[in-house]
């Protein structure tokens, strides 16, 4: 294999080098001639002798010379070489052909390797910065489903490990070369006054040993520094460049969390932490978590669960021994510790297919969108094979000569797939040109979330030799067809124009009703899209988003009890109503229309009865009083929360009509108590139905609990001004936070239409997507057909002009040729229409068929083609019916 | 020498591989030293070495790099490579084991 590529290396130099080994012959030659002739000298000849035999012991100079150049190899790359050269001429010939290929191919090409490197950008190199990354596997705890009734935990059976099991499973699964532990942590970076929230990683002293990283400035902390337990920080690369303006940090100190911590190191640039898609500011090691956590007890106690753990298997291992180990290992702590761990189990689950994290919907879309692009270059390279079978027909008498005056097949076939091979490649590097602006569409989306998502996407060596692949087969698929039709013709039909048309076109109409088939299954998905992203414009939240402002603020870490945060919410919100510009203002734990969706807990209503054994779940947010009106959500019956300072009144919720519909029918709402985990809620109030999660769900039902009785550190205020006044508040909000705290992190400052806007990427970019191929597409379509039906009129003209010499009316004419092509291309679209729905039964089990989009997109489609095949048809018609019979 | 120089041919590489074992060579040297260590016999049709000796360097079975010789003249010297000396043994072996075939079917007639 190596062997023979360094021989078409050395054919190809010599090639390009021709002069130069023509010359060295030469020389070999004459050199060798005058040696010879002075060795016969020396023998006693004289020198015009010499010369003479010399020469004719040497034998035909110019035969050896013709001799060596094929002893080089070198006539078959000449041939290749003259292929290529005689191929692109003849594409150039026709420009506009070339040019539509071209282009459709490299979109059809650029579009499914962008994808593809998003694809691969997750699951092939899920930590970035890090060599090997999907080498490496979660040890995913899990609580097992407990036997007895009442024990079992719905939902939420996914755990993480603790600190000591940790410390203590480290040594029992050799499986694994080295096991690093990690947890995610929100800081509050910055003196009083000037504090930012910092994304921030709890991390094992071994991290970044393990991982292999090397710092960009200073020196990862070693073992003894993280053991002796002194405050050191590593920072990441872009916080240290949008932070410390990429000045020499490592020594200096910051304040994280109000402690001073040393910066000891800068991590290398693209590594940007150990959760997939997350993108964090700083690691600390994990022994510091007392003195920055308010003297957190997660190092020692068993029950805090919070530290997931991940490791690369080492080379002669594999995943089931890891997880034989791992069981063991679990249920060994299970004996010793049954308090805290007599359920608990673990997985060994590869690193990207982590159970947290936006890759969870974000693959399986990308999957259903490079299987649909994929259909698309199917549909893409059909419609090249009819173009160029349509070309070729006009070569056939091209290809005939050739073949008369001696070509062999191998030739011609080689001649016409060179072609068909230039034209994929010249739409194969067009479409790696598009990749490489497709891959940075979702670099270039900062998402607004609780922390900040990034996939650092690229086009790397794989993606290019995925975007040369493609060009290839395509080059290979759409080729072939128009050199096999050819190699037939030229065999039988020989020189004759004309012959058995019916036999030929039954390959071509077939190819012209798959592409359409394919077309219309893209058209529909591109419909699909385009229609549940403009509906995001049309449909009716159930809230007033106009004159929103958000801003996230987090008292994490600071070890601030529940009164106190009650105490601190409160007069927050004092201090941002008395704002001149504010005419509303609530505290959320959660902003409607997320990325990431609403949290969903179980409860139970006494007196209910479920049929099956299954457990009642519910949507639920946390809000403080006043949010409704913030919100503009009517209240339909009942009254909002009691004040945060309330220390009276029974907890409440209030939930909204589609809750009290689906579980309430029938009974007064209000007064009726709710049974979340152990605590007991009375619902005060019942507020209209709205969007939670998405564009395009259903009435969903939900559960507001009150901040009073579930405060949290972290939250989101969202402030009612004046529609157009929200940018204007904005300055305003982070010195007020600072009267009430000064370390109080502000961050994530945005309109509720910003935020929903951006939350929006992962259908807008599909979206965009299709709103360039669907038209593209069509286009392509009538092109196909236009072509197909063209040709085959023309080689039907005499028979057409025949039967108009007969007295057939041009009107008939037109009609027999629509008809034939309709049949065929209803028969595509047909087959396209079922796969189409088989798909979307598939994918979205149970949503109703769009009309519009199952109807209008086939009618369309149709249309367009009936069109395409109409222009032709009609042209035929109209052609003196004297000339063409003289023709023939 | 016509006759024999088609059977020759198939034998030729053998030839220029072997010549090349001891030194590198230049084309002339090769046909010389064929023709030395042959005493005479086996006339190489000189020119029909060189086709042969691309083909062997198309092969790599040789390497020709320019040098100079005693007199200062540039020359292209022909190296036998590694592949090359194990394709000699290779063809040694074949080519005595046609030989000895040759030699008893010649001593039972």
């Amino acid at each position: 294999m190596f062997g023979r590529g360094a021989q078409l290396a050395r054919r190809i130099t010599r090639l390009m080098r021709r002069g130069a080994h023509e010359r060295r012959m030469d020389d070999e030659m004459r050199f060798h001639l005058e040696m010879e002739a002075a060795d016969l000298q020396r023998a006693g000849l004289p020198p015009a002798e010499a010369r003479r035999r010399a020469r004719l012991m040497f034998g035909a100079v110019e035969r050896f010379r013709e001799e060596s150049w094929d002893a080089r190899g070198l006539r078959q790359v000449e041939h290749a070489l003259r292929d290529v050269r005689h191929g692109w001429r003849s594409l150039i010939r026709s420009p506009l052909l070339s040019g539509v290929v071209v282009v459709s191919l490299g979109v059809g090409i650029g579009v499914n390797t962008a994808i593809f490197s998003w694809i691969q950008a997750v699951t092939l190199n899920p930590i970035p910065g890090v060599a090997d990354s999907r080498d490496y596997y979660l040890l995913q705890p899990r609580a097992a489903m407990a036997s007895g009734a009442g024990q079992a935990q719905a939902g939420g059976t996914r755990l993480e490990m603790s600190w000591p099991e940790y410390q203590d499973v480290r040594d029992w699964v050799p499986s694994f070369e080295e096991l690093i532990a990690f947890r995610t942590v929100p800081f509050t970076e910055g003196r009083s006054g000037h504090t930012v929230r910092a994304a921030g990683q709890l991390v094992s002293a071994n991290y970044f040993s393990a991982l292999g990283l090397q710092p960009r400035l200073g020196r990862f902390p070693s073992g003894d520094v993280v053991h002796a337990g002194e405050p050191v920080v590593v920072i990441s690369h872009d916080y240290w460049q949008t932070r410390f303006a990429g000045a020499d940090v490592v020594g200096s100190t910051i304040r994280l969390n109000d402690r001073d911590v040393t910066i000891v190191a800068v991590a290398p640039q693209r590594f940007q932490g150990t959760v997939l898609g997350l993108d964090f500011n700083l690691w600390v090691p994990a022994e510091m978590a007392p003195l920055l956590l308010a003297g957190s007890g997660e190092l020692k106690e068993r029950g805090m669960r919070a530290y997931s753990v991940a490791g690369r298997l080492r080379a002669d291992a594999t995943p089931a021994q890891a997880q034989g180990q791992v069981a063991a290992a679990m249920a060994r702590l299970a004996g010793m510790y049954p308090e805290t761990n007599r359920n608990v189990r673990a997985d060994v689950v590869p690193y990207w297919r982590a159970p947290a994290g936006p890759q969870q919907f974000l693959i399986p879309a990308l999957a259903i969108l490079q299987g649909l692009m994929l259909i698309l270059l199917l549909a893409v390279c059909a419609n090249t094979a009819n173009l160029m079978l349509a070309r070729a027909a006009t070569r056939q008498r091209e290809i005939a000569v050739r073949r008369a005056l001696g070509a062999s097949r191998s030739r011609i076939i080689s001649l016409l797939l060179t072609e068909s091979m230039l034209l994929s490649l010249v739409g194969a590097a067009l479409g790696i040109v598009i990749a490489f602006w497709g891959t940075t569409a979702l670099r270039a989306g900062p998402m607004i979330t609780a922390f900040p998502i990034r996939y650092q996407t690229d086009m790397d060596g794989l993606g290019l030799a995925v975007a040369l692949g493609l060009g290839a087969v395509c080059g290979v698929a759409f080729g072939l067809a128009p050199a096999l039709q050819l190699l037939r013709s030229g065999q039988s039909g020989s020189l004759r124009v004309g012959k058995s048309w019916a036999t030929r076109t039954k390959a071509r109409g077939a190819l012209m009703g798959i592409e359409v088939g394919l077309a219309l299954i893209v058209l529909v998905a591109a419909a699909i899209f385009l229609r549940s992203f403009g509906e995001t414009r049309d449909t009716a939240t159930g809230f007033e988003s106009d004159g929103i402002l958000l801003a996230a603020y987090d008292f994490s870490g600071r070890g601030v009890d529940d009164a106190e945060l009650r105490r601190l919410t409160d007069e927050l919100l004092l201090r941002v109503r008395g704002l001149a510009a504010v005419e509303a203002a609530a505290i959320a734990r959660m902003v409607p229309l997320d990325i990431h969706g609403m949290s969903v807990r179980p409860f139970t209503l006494p007196g209910r009865v479920r049929s099956d054994a299954a457990v009642d779940v519910s949507t639920i947010n946390v809000v403080t009083p006043g949010y409704f009106t913030t919100m503009q959500i009517p209240l339909l019956t009942g009254s909002d929360f009691v004040d945060l300072k309330d220390e009276v009144a029974p907890p409440q919720v209030i939930v909204n009509d589609e809750f009290v519909r689906r579980y309430l029918e029938g009974v007064e709402p209000v007064g009726r108590t709710i049974q979340f985990g152990d605590r007991m809620y009375t619902i005060t109030a019942v507020a209209a139905t709205t969007l939670y999660n998405s564009f395009s769900e259903r009435p969903t039902p939900i559960v507001y609990f009150s901040y009073r009785d579930r405060p949290s550190a972290g939250g989101e205020l969202h402030v009612r001004t004046r529609p157009g006044g929200e940018l204007a508040l904005a300055p305003e909000i982070r010195p007020i936070a600072y009267e009430v705290d000064p370390l109080l992190p502000i961050y994530d400052v945005r309109t509720l239409d910003q935020h929903v806007e951006k939350n929006l990427i992962f259908r807008r970019v599909p979206a965009r997507m299709f709103a360039v191929l669907g038209p593209m597409l069509l286009i392509l379509a009538a092109m196909g057909i236009y072509a197909v039906v063209e040709f085959s009129v023309s080689r039907r003209a005499a028979e057409i002009g025949l039967r108009l010499a007969l007295g057939a009316s041009a009107a008939r004419v037109v009609r027999q040729v629509m008809r034939d092509s309709l049949r065929v291309i209803t028969i595509g679209a047909a087959s396209g229409w079922v796969i189409a729905f088989l798909i979307y039964i598939h994918v979205a089990p149970g949503e109703p068929l769009d009309p519009a989009v199952f109807a209008g997109v086939p009618a369309l489609l149709l249309l367009v083609a009936a069109l395409a095949a109409w222009v032709p048809a009609r042209r035929a018609s109209r052609v003196d019916p004297m000339r063409t019979l003289r023709l023939e | 020498v016509t006759e024999r120089a088609d059977f020759l041919q198939g034998t030729l590489d053998l030839l220029i591989l072997r010549s090349l074992a001891l030194r590198p060579l230049h084309g002339w040297g090769i046909s010389k030293r064929i023709r030395q260590l042959s005493a005479d016999v086996l006339q190489v049709n000189q020119g029909s070495l060189y086709p042969a000796l691309y083909r062997l360097e198309d092969r790599g079975l040789v390497n020709s790099a320019w040098g100079t010789s005693d007199e200062g003249r540039r020359i292209r010297l022909y190296t036998l490579t590694a592949a090359g000396r194990k394709q000699m043994r290779v063809e040694q072996a074949d080519w005595r084991r046609f030989v000895e075939a040759m030699e008893q079917v010649l001593e039972g007639t």
